[in-house]
């Protein structure tokens, strides 16, 4: 296999292993939010808030690992 | 009903825009990272494309630096001065001033071409064009400045202050400031400072979103989506953070407290490390989210002729519904992002100043 082929193949299953990670970060993230929604809705504003700069932190590092799989798959 | 109609009207030119442009790419092949990438033209396909301006500044053997300002990437091409460059694979093209260029500009090609002096003794210091992405940022400033200007009238006239807002627009900006305000700027830097840093963030979030929804504009481009006006844009968040600093915030960064005088060595390039990495992530989350909304729909679009090319005519046609279906769906999608990525981008800008100007006293714990 020559190196762009691995590249490719790097890239792909980069952005793969960054969507699982993102999807469990954010899963359990966003359902104890749910939950302690459904108890306290007074409370449903906080709760958002907190929730969404939380999810923003994690997606952060979820691109950083997509903009590494842009780049190994634009190598020309 | 009239409303309804007309933004249903709107929402199906919308969505039937990139098919167009995408017909227009040659050849059925298609590259949807060229899409949205800077460009030296506006696209209206299929109409024709808009050249834009070439500023350089070049340093030339005989007259030293000097200004060139061409009208067009073909004026410059054709002002024997400079030639294009094309590097495909590691073999460089270099097409001089002559019949293969004339043929270049003819096909169309020149505008992707990377533009380098002719002569040896000349260089380019400084590529200053005029790009798509710049174009599409100043019409933001330009539309927000439109309706603020007004607006800011408006209120010191004392509509809006003695008496009620009036009219559509400046209900709806009043709701959004108010937004800001109340649940971005308050909660995160405290009620005695967030007037200072109030004008910055309404700035932010308004040039952001500006930017993010002419991009879903036909013949748009999304300004947001190019990582040199995101990272301009985090620069300032950056700086506004470091000179508003505290006290507190300094020794946090280079003396942590309650800890052993090893963990605190270990902790401070850390520390410095973070002053860095919240902008650049700021940064980069934009401009990510938004080229790769974009990315989404071009490839979505794209199926139709991957499977046309696969499977023939028939399967292509059977593919078009679905495309199109899951591509209105994603542009539903990015209207909620450009107003999601705005809201983060300044509500992470007021955590991170209003964690930088707080103070508070050390006999808690951390």
């Amino acid at each position: 296999m020559d190196a762009l082929a691995l590249a490719y193949l790097g890239a792909g299953l980069g952005a793969g292993l960054v969507a699982i990670g993102t999807g469990l970060g954010i899963g359990r993230l966003a359902g104890p939010a749910m939950e302690g929604t459904a108890r306290q809705p007074e409370a449903t504003n906080d709760i958002r808030t907190t929730m969404i700069i939380a999810a923003a932190l994690i997606e952060g590092v979820a691109l950083f690992g997509l903009v590494i799989s842009f780049i190994l798959a634009f190598k020309s | 009903m009239r409303p309804v109609r007309r933004f249903t009207y709107l929402l199906f030119l919308t969505v039937f825009w990139p098919p167009m442009s995408v017909l227009a790419a040659e050849d059925g092949e298609f590259d949807a990272v060229h899409h949205t990438a800077d460009a030296y033209y506006l696209d209206f396909l299929p109409i024709g494309k808009v050249e834009l301006p070439r500023i350089f500044i070049l340093r030339s053997e005989s007259d030293g630096y000097g200004l060139r300002v061409f009208r067009s990437t073909k004026n410059a091409l054709q002002s024997n001065e400079l030639a294009a460059e094309f590097v495909i694979n590691k073999d460089t093209t270099i097409y001089a001033p002559g019949d293969s260029l004339q043929a270049l500009i003819d096909k169309g090609k020149h505008l992707d071409a990377k533009l380098i002096p002719i002569s040896d003794q000349s260089a380019i210091i400084l590529d200053l064009s005029m790009t798509k992405h710049l174009v599409f940022a100043l019409l933001a400033s330009g539309i927000l400045l439109a309706i603020f200007v007004q607006l800011a009238n408006r209120y010191k006239r004392g509509i809006g202050r003695t008496s009620a807002p009036r009219g559509l627009v400046q209900n709806l900006f009043e709701t959004l400031v108010i937004f800001v305000r109340d649940d971005i700027a308050v909660p995160n830097l405290g009620k005695q400072h967030y007037q200072r840093f109030l004008p910055y963030l309404l700035t932010a979030f308004f040039f952001i979103l500006t930017c993010n929804l002419l991009g879903l504009v036909p013949f748009g481009a999304t300004a947001t989506s190019n990582l040199n006006i995101t990272a301009v844009l985090a620069a300032f968040t950056f700086v506004l953070t470091q000179t508003n600093g505290s006290k507190d915030h300094w020794r946090h960064v280079f003396w942590p407290p309650g800890m052993p005088v090893l963990v605190k060595i270990l902790l401070i390039p850390t520390e410095i490390m973070g002053l860095f990495t919240k902008p650049i992530a700021l940064a980069i989350r934009l401009f990510a989210n938004l080229t790769a909304g974009h990315l989404v729909i071009l490839s979505l679009i794209g199926m139709i002729f991957t499977f046309t090319n696969l499977f023939g005519e028939a399967v292509g046609y059977g593919v078009v519904p679905i495309s199109l279906g899951f591509t209105l769906f994603v542009m539903c999608l990015e209207v909620l992002i450009a107003f999601i990525q705005a809201y983060i981008f300044t509500i992470l800008s007021a955590l991170f100043i209003g964690m930088a100007i707080a103070e508070h006293s050390h006999s808690e714990a951390h």
